[in-house]
C-alpha cells in the first residue's frame, strides 16, 4: 500500500501540537512519531501530488521523486537515529524536533518555490529553538539575526524570479526561467543561494555555526550536522541543479564560493583545538564540496558525499557531545585515550572519520572516487587538485585526533591503556547499538559500492546526470 | 519608485542590524528589513489601477487588470513568519537579559 | 589455492587473531604466525598460476610474475617477523588490535600486488597506509603515526589523481592499458607520471618524502619495524616499477629532451633518489639509536632500489629486483636482531648498550651478516645487486648517479658498523651481564634470514632468474646468466667463487682466533680517571659522539622536516584567517559579507 506524501508532514506535525498538550506522554510520542516517519518513508508513493485542492500548476504540490526519496530517507533515518543516540536529551524539546521534522519533510518535498520558504522557516525557527540547548543564548540569537537575513535575501531573489516567470511551481519555473536571458538571473540567483546557504552551512552565511554547533550536545550536533545540513543540501540541490540552473556567471560565482567554503573549512578544521570545532568545520567543508558539485551539474556524486557526510557526522558528533558531556572538555588534547576503553564507540568513530576522509573500503572512498571522476571526465583538473589537497589536510586532522584518542602516552614511550582519561563510557546501550548499526551501514556500503550506487542512481540521473559516473567494476569501466 | 522605497528599507535595516549591539535595536532592524521586503512584494504584484483580486459586482469575472492575488498571499505567510521569528528573537533577548544583565551584546562577553 | 581465497584466508586470519587475542593475547599472536606462513607457503605454491585472473567483489586480481616475486618478499618479512610478535604483547596497548592489523596489512599488501586494476591497487594501498598508521601508533611516538600517515597521503591522494587523471583520459582503471593511450597527451602524461609515482615516493621514502622513515621506523613497536623497513617500503618499489612498466615512461617520454638516453622525468626521478642516497647515508651517520639509524639506511637503500628500476634496462634493473630481496632481508634481520636486543635489554639506545656479543653471540651473527649485506660487501647478496647497478649505471655513462651511489656503498661501512661496535663489541655494562640469549622461537627467524643473506650472495642466480622472467614479461632484455655466474659486458661475477674466496679468509682468521685468544676483559669503569668520579658512563661509551668531527662538516644541513612544519604551520595560519574573516561569531561580519558578496555580483554580472 502507498500512501500520501502529506502524511510525512502531518504525522510529525499533528504530533507536535498533540506533544504540547499532553506533556506527560511526550516521550511516547516523539518515539511514535519519529519511527512512524522513518518507517513509512519507504512506502510514500512517487509522484507530484497537489494540495489545496487546486490544480496544478497553481496548487502547491509535493514531489516525490528519485532525488526527494533519497532526502526523506536521509531526513527521517537519521532523526530517528539522532533520538535514538540522545533520547534522554529530547525530553524539552519534542514538539520541536516533531514540528522540525514537518518542515524538514516540507523541505525536501516540496514543488513550490515559496513553499519551501515557509518550510525554510519552520525548520529554522525548531532550529533555533533547539540552539539554545546549548545555553548561549547570544549564540542562538546570532543565528536566528543570520538566518532572518538569510530568508529576506531568499524572498528577495524569490520574487524577483517571480516577476520575471509568473509561477511559484518549480518545474514551470525550470522552464521559464530557462528563457530568461543569463544576466538577469544572477542576482537573484545569488540572493536565493544566500538564503539556503544559511541552513547548508555555506559561506557567507556559515556565521553561526561556530557558535551553535560548537555548543552542541549528542542530539542537536547530530540534528545539525547530519540532518538539516543534509535536507538543506538536498534543497540546495534541487534548486539549482533542476529549478534554476545557474549560467556561466552565476555559476561561477557559486561554484567559487562553494569551493572557497571546503578550503576555508578545510584549514580552519585544521587549526582546531576542540573535537567539535574540527567536526563543525569539517562539515562545513563538506557541505562546500557538495554545493560545488551540485552547481556544476554534478548531481550524483554530491548525493554520494550528501549521504557520506551525513552518516559520518551523526556518529562523530554523538560521539564528540557526549564525550563533552562525560568528561567536561571536548578539547581532544584533554582526552587522550578515551577509546581505551570503548571500543565500540572507537571503533565506529575511526570508521566514520575514514569515510569522510574518503579511504578505501568504506563507503566514503566511493563517494570520493566519483567525485574526481566527474570532475575529470569533463577535463577539469583543478578542482580535484583543490579536493585532493583538501583531503590530505582532513586526513591530517582526523589522524591526529584518531592517534590521540586511542593511544594515549607520552612521546618517547610506548602507548599505554593507564595513561587514558579515564573509563568512562561514550554511549549508553541503545546508543552503541544505533552507533554501530551505522558503522556497520557505511562498511558494508563499502564493500558494496555499486548496489547503494545503483540505488542513488536514478536521483542524480533524473536531473540529468548519467547515473554513477564511475563503476567500481571493471566490466562497466573497462567498457567506457 | 514604492520598490526602490522598500529596497532601501530593506538596506535601513541591514544598516540596523550592522551599526548596532544591541539585541532589542537589531530585531527592530530585522523587522524593518522584513517590512521592507513585504512592501516589496506587494510592488511587484501590484498594476496601475488594477482592481482588487476578487469577483464581486463592481469585478465582474473578465475584468482583465487583476493585482496579482498571489503575491498577497505570500505577504501574508510571510508577516505570520516574521511575528514568529520576532517573538523568538524576543525570547533569546530575554534570555540574554537573564544571563549577563544587558542587552548589549558588547556587554557580555562575547562567548564563544 | 587461488588468488582471492588467500587474501580473503588472511583476513579471516586476522578476524580470527582479533578474536582469540581477546581471550588469550599470545595465542592470538601465535595466529599471526600461523597466518603469515599460511599465506608465504600458499603463494610460494601459486608460481604454477601465473597469469590467472579472478574477481571478487569489486575487485579484480591477476597473478604476474611480478606480483609474485614482490609478494614473496614481503610475506618473508612478514612471517618472520611474526614470530617475534607472541614476545611482545605485554609491551602493546592494544594486542588484539595489532594482531587484526598486522595480517590485515599483510593482506593488503597482497592486493596491492595481484591488483589487476588501479582501483583494487588503490583500495589495498589505503588500506596498508591506515592500517599500520594504527600500529604505528602503539609504539613509542604518536607524532611518528601522524607524519607516517601524512606524508604517505601526499603520496596517495597525488597517486589517486593520477589514477583518475588517466581514466578521464583513456577510459579504463586496467593496469596495463590505463596509462597506454597517453602517448597522445604529453602535457598531461608528464603530470600523470609525477604524481603517480608519488605514492611510490612517499613510500619508499625517497627525498623529500624520506622524514617518515626514521620517526615511524624508529618508534613503531619493535615487531613492526622489521616489517616496514624489510616489506612495506618495498611496496613503494612496486609502484615506482609500475611507474615505467604499466606506464611505458621510456615509450611516452622518447621524444623528450633526455640525458644519456634517460628522458628528464624519469632522470629527474632517479636524481631525487640518488639525493636520498646521499641524504640517507648522512643522517644515518649522525643516529644515537640503533632503530633511527637503520632506518635512514633504508632511506639510502630505496635510493639503489629506485634508481635500478627506473634504469629499465639489462643489468641496472635486475640490480634493483635484485636490492628488493636483499635489503628485505638484511634489514628485517637487523632490525629484528635490534628487537632482540631490545627485548633483553628493553632500549634501542646505542650508548645504553655494549658487549651484547657476550651474551647473545647468534643475534651478533645475526646482525653481522645482515649488515655486511647491506654495506654491499662480498659474499652477501647486497654485494650482487649493488654490483649490478653499479654495472647498469657504469654501462650509462650516468657519471653523477654513479657517484653518489659509491659515496652511499662507503658511507654505508661509516654508519652500519656502528650499532655493531656499540651493541655488541665493546664492555658489557654491569646490569646486562645476566642477560640471556633470546629463546630459539625467536631465533629461527632470525636464523633463517640470514641464511636467506647468505644464499642470495652465494647463489644469485636462483633470484636472478624470475628476475629473468620478469625482464622477459615486460619486453626487456634479460640479463644474461651462465651456470653460477652473471654476465654483463665489463665482466663476469661468479658468486659462488667469491664465498669461497672470503670464507678461506674467514677460516684462517678464526683459527687464529681460537689460537690467541687471550685477551683480558675490563670493566668500562675500570679506568684511571684522574681522581674524578665519573657518573654518567654514557660518556665514557666509545660510541658516544662517534663520528663528531664528521658530522659537523654538515651539521647545517636544511632539515626537510622542517619543510613540512613550516607548511603546517601555513595552513594553521589560513585557517585562523578563515576562522576570523568567515566563521566570526558577530552576525555583522555576516551582512558586510553578504554585501560585498552582492556588490561583486552586480560588478561581476557588468563585467561578465
Amino acid at each position: 500500500m502507498m500512501i500520501n506524501p502529506v502524511l510525512l508532514i502531518a504525522i510529525p506535525l499533528g504530533l507536535a501540537f498533540i506533544a504540547v498538550v499532553f506533556k506527560k506522554l511526550q516521550g511516547w510520542i516523539l518515539a511514535i512519531g519519529v519511527a512512524a516517519n522513518a518507517f513509512l518513508v519507504f512506502f510514500v508513493e512517487k509522484g507530484e501530488t497537489a494540495i489545496g485542492g487546486f490544480k496544478l500548476p497553481f496548487a502547491i504540490s509535493l514531489v516525490l521523486d528519485d532525488f526527494s526519496f533519497i532526502g526523506v530517507i536521509l531526513v527521517n533515518v537519521l532523526t530517528l537515529a539522532a533520538v535514538a543516540v540522545a533520547f534522554r536529551k529530547t525530553e524539552k524539546y519534542v514538539p520541536v524536533i516533531l514540528a522540525g521534522l514537518a518542515g524538514l519533510n516540507g523541505m525536501v518535498l516540496t514543488g513550490d518555490m515559496f513553499n519551501l520558504f515557509v518550510f525554510m522557516e519552520i525548520t529554522a525557527i525548531s532550529a533555533y529553538i533547539l540552539s539554545s540547548e546549548g545555553r548561549k543564548p547570544e549564540q542562538s540569537f546570532n543565528y536566528l539575526v543570520i538566518g532572518s537575513i538569510g530568508s529576506v535575501l531568499y524572498l528577495l531573489g524569490l520574487i524577483l524570479i517571480y516577476g520575471q516567470t509568473g509561477t511559484l511551481n518549480m518545474s514551470l519555473m525550470a522552464e521559464k526561467s530557462a528563457l530568461i536571458g543569463q544576466a538577469a538571473m544572477v542576482l537573484p540567483l545569488v540572493l536565493i543561494f544566500a538564503g539556503i546557504a544559511v541552513e547548508a552551512k555555506l559561506l557567507p552565511m556559515s556565521g553561526w555555526v561556530r557558535g551553535v554547533l560548537g555548543n552542541s550536545n549528542a542530539l542537536t550536533g547530530v540534528m545539525f550536522a547530519s540532518v538539516y545540513s543534509s535536507a538543506a543540501l538536498m534543497v540546495f540541490g534541487r534548486v539549482f541543479s533542476q529549478v534554476l540552473i545557474p549560467g556561466t556567471t552565476a555559476g561561477v560565482i557559486i561554484i567559487v564560493i562553494a569551493l572557497l567554503t571546503f578550503a576555508a573549512g578545510q584549514v580552519s578544521a585544521f587549526r582546531s583545538k576542540s573535537l567539535r570545532q574540527v567536526l563543525l568545520y569539517s562539515s562545513i567543508a563538506q557541505s562546500g564540496l557538495a554545493a560545488a558539485l551540485f552547481a556544476t551539474g554534478f548531481v550524483f556524486p554530491a548525493v554520494l558525499v550528501i549521504i557520506n557526510n551525513a552518516a559520518g557526522k551523526m556518529i562523530m558528533f554523538s560521539t564528540a557531545g557526549n564525550l563533552e558531556e562525560k568528561y567536561g572538555t571536548d578539547d581532544y588534547v584533554g582526552l587522550g585515550g578515551a577509546f581505551v576503553r570503548n571500543m565500540p564507540a572507537g571503533v565506529a568513530f575511526t570508521i566514520a572519520a575514514l569515510s569522510l576522509t574518503g579511504l578505501p573500503l568504506v563507503f566514503g572512498f566511493y563517494a570520493k572516487l566519483n567525485v574526481l571522476a566527474a570532475y575529470l571526465n569533463q577535463g577539469t583538473f583543478f578542482v580535484p587538485a583543490v579536493v585532493l589537497a583538501g583531503t590530505i589536510i582532513e586526513g591530517a586532522y582526523f589522524i591526529r585526533i584518531l592517534i590521540k584518542l586511542w593511544a594515549p602516552g607520552k612521546e618517547g614511550e610506548w602507548a599505554d591503556a593507564d595513561q587514558s582519561v579515564g573509563e568512562k563510557k561514550i554511549f549508553n546501550p541503545a546508543g552503541t547499538v544505533v552507533v554501530i548499526l551505522v558503522t556497520l551501514l557505511i562498511i558494508l556500503s563499502g564493500f558494496l559500492p555499486d548496489s547503494v550506487g545503483k540505488l542513488v542512481a536514478p536521483g542524480g540521473g533524473l536531473l540529468g546526470d548519467e547515473g554513477p559516473s564511475i563503476s567500481m567494476t571493471m566490466e562497466k569501466g573497462g567498457d567506457q | 519608485m514604492i520598490k526602490f522605497a522598500s529596497l532601501l528599507l530593506i538596506i535601513i535595516g541591514l544598516y540596523g542590524i550592522l551599526s548596532t549591539r544591541n539585541v532589542i535595536k537589531i530585531l527592530v532592524g530585522i523587522n524593518v528589513m522584513e517590512i521592507g521586503i513585504n512592501v516589496f512584494i506587494i510592488a511587484m504584484g501590484f498594476v496601475n489601477d488594477g482592481a482588487a483580486p476578487i469577483l464581486s459586482v463592481d469585478n465582474p469575472v473578465n475584468v482583465l487588470k487583476f493585482v496579482d492575488p498571489v503575491a498577497q498571499a505570500l505577504v501574508l505567510t510571510s508577516i505570520v513568519i516574521g511575528l514568529g521569528i520576532t517573538a523568538l528573537g524576543l525570547v533569546f533577548a530575554r534570555k540574554i537579559h537573564k544571563k549577563y544583565g544587558t542587552y548589549d551584546l558588547s556587554e557580555t562577553g562575547g562567548e564563544s | 589455492m587461488n588468488l582471492n581465497l588467500v587474501i580473503i584466508v588472511s583476513v579471516a586470519f586476522a578476524i580470527a587473531a582479533y578474536l582469540v587475542s581477546k581471550v588469550n593475547d599470545k595465542a592470538g599472536a601465535f595466529m599471526t604466525v600461523a597466518g603469515s606462513m599460511f599465506a608465504l607457503v600458499t603463494v610460494f605454491l601459486l608460481r604454477n598460476s601465473i597469469g590467472s585472473e579472478i574477481s571478487f567483489l569489486y575487485f579484480n586480481f591477476n597473478l604476474t610474475v611480478t606480483g609474485w616475486y614482490f609478494s614473496l618478499v614481503m610475506l618473508t618479512a612478514y612471517s618472520m617477523t611474526a614470530f617475534f610478535n607472541p614476545f611482545w604483547m605485554k609491551k602493546l596497548i592494544y594486542p588484539a588490535g595489532y594482531n587484526f592489523l598486522y595480517l590485515l596489512s599483510m593482506a593488503g599488501t597482497l592486493g596491492v600486488f595481484f591488483a589487476k586494476d588501479f582501483i583494487t591497487l588503490f583500495v589495498f594501498w589505503e588500506t596498508v597506509v591506515w592500517s599500520s598508521a594504527f600500529i604505528i601508533q602503539m609504539g613509542k611516538s604518536r607524532q611518528a603515526a601522524y607524519v607516517y600517515y601524512v606524508i604517505s597521503a601526499i603520496g596517495s591522494m597525488a597517486t589517486l589523481f593520477a589514477i583518475m587523471f588517466a581514466y578521464g583520459t583513456t577510459g579504463t582503471f586496467v593496469i596495463n592499458e590505463a596509462f597506454k593511450g597517453l602517448a597522445g597527451y604529453p602535457g598531461r602524461a608528464i603530470v600523470i607520471f609525477i604524481t603517480f609515482i608519488a605514492a611510490g615516493m612517499a613510500k619508499i621514502g625517497i627525498f623529500p618524502f624520506h622524514v617518515w622513515l626514521p620517526s615511524a621506523h624508529g618508534s613503531a613497536p619493535h615487531t613492526f619495524s622489521p616489517v616496514l623497513s624489510g616489506g612495506l617500503v618495498k611496496m613503494g618499489a612496486f609502484v615506482a616499477l609500475l611507474s615505467v612498466t604499466a606506464f611505458p615512461a621510456y615509450e611516452i617520454f622518447k621524444d623528450m629532451a633526455s640525458f644519456r638516453g634517460i628522458p628528464l622525468p624519469i632522470y629527474f626521478m632517479m636524481a631525487l633518489g640518488a639525493i636520498s642516497i646521499v641524504a640517507g647515508t648522512l643522517m644515518a651517520i649522525k643516529q644515537e639509536d640503533a632503530k633511527k639509524l637503520l632506518a635512514y639506511s633504508s632511506v639510502a637503500n630505496g635510493g639503489y632500489i629506485l634508481i635500478g628500476l627506473l634504469m629499465l634496462d639489462q643489468v641496472g634493473f635486475a640490480g634493483g629486483m635484485m636490492h628488493i630481496v636483499n635489503h628485505a632481508v638484511a634489514s628485517a634481520a637487523a632490525f629484528l636482531s635490534i628487537a632482540a636486543v631490545a627485548y633483553r635489554t628493553g632500549t634501542t639506545k646505542m650508548s645504553e648498550m655494549g658487549g651484547m656479543i657476550h651474551r647473545m653471540p647468534v643475534t651478533y651473527l645475526v646482525y653481522l651478516i645482515a649488515i655486511i649485506s647491506m654495506a654491499g660487501i662480498p659474499p652477501m647478496g647486497g654485494f650482487v645487486s649493488k654490483w649490478l647497478i653499479f654495472q647498469g649505471l657504469a654501462d650509462k655513462g650516468l657519471i653523477f648517479l654513479a657517484t653518489t651511489a659509491f659515496f652511499g656503498s662507503i658511507g654505508s661501512f661509516l654508519y652500519v658498523f656502528r650499532p655493531l661496535s656499540a651493541v655488541f663489541l665493546g664492555q658489557t655494562f654491569t646490569r646486562d651481564l645476566e642477560k640471556k640469549e633470546v629463546g630459539f622461537f625467536m631465533m629461527f627467524p632470525m636464523l633463517i634470514l640470514t641464511l636467506l643473506s647468505l644464499l642470495t650472495g652465494v647463489f644469485p642466480n636462483i633470484f636472478l632468474r624470475v628476475v629473468v622472467e620478469i625482464q622477459s614479461a615486460f619486453g626487456m632484455l634479460p640479463v644474461t646468466l651462465a651456470e653460477n655466474t652473471i654476465v654483463t659486458s665489463n665482466g663476469f661475477l661468479d658468486a659462488f667463487r667469491v664465498f669461497i674466496v672470503f670464507g678461506f679468509g674467514f677460516a684462517i682468521a678464526f683459527v687464529l682466533f681460537v689460537i690467541r685468544r687471550k685477551s683480558r676483559k675490563v670493566e668500562l669503569m675500570d679506568t684511571f680517571t684522574s681522581a674524578e668520579f665519573i657518573h654518567t658512563r654514557e660518556l665514557l661509551h666509545y660510541s658516544h659522539s662517534f663520528y663528531a668531527p664528521f658530522e659537523r662538516l654538515y651539521e647545517k644541513a636544511p632539515d626537510t622536516m622542517k619543510l613540512y612544519h613550516k607548511a603546517a604551520v601555513k595552513i594553521n595560519e589560513l585557517g585562523n584567517m578563515a576562522e576570523s574573516a568567515f566563521f566570526g561569531i558577530r552576525p555583522a561580519r555576516t551582512v558586510l559579507l553578504v554585501m560585498g558578496m552582492v556588490l561583486i555580483v552586480i560588478i561581476a554580472g557588468g563585467v561578465l
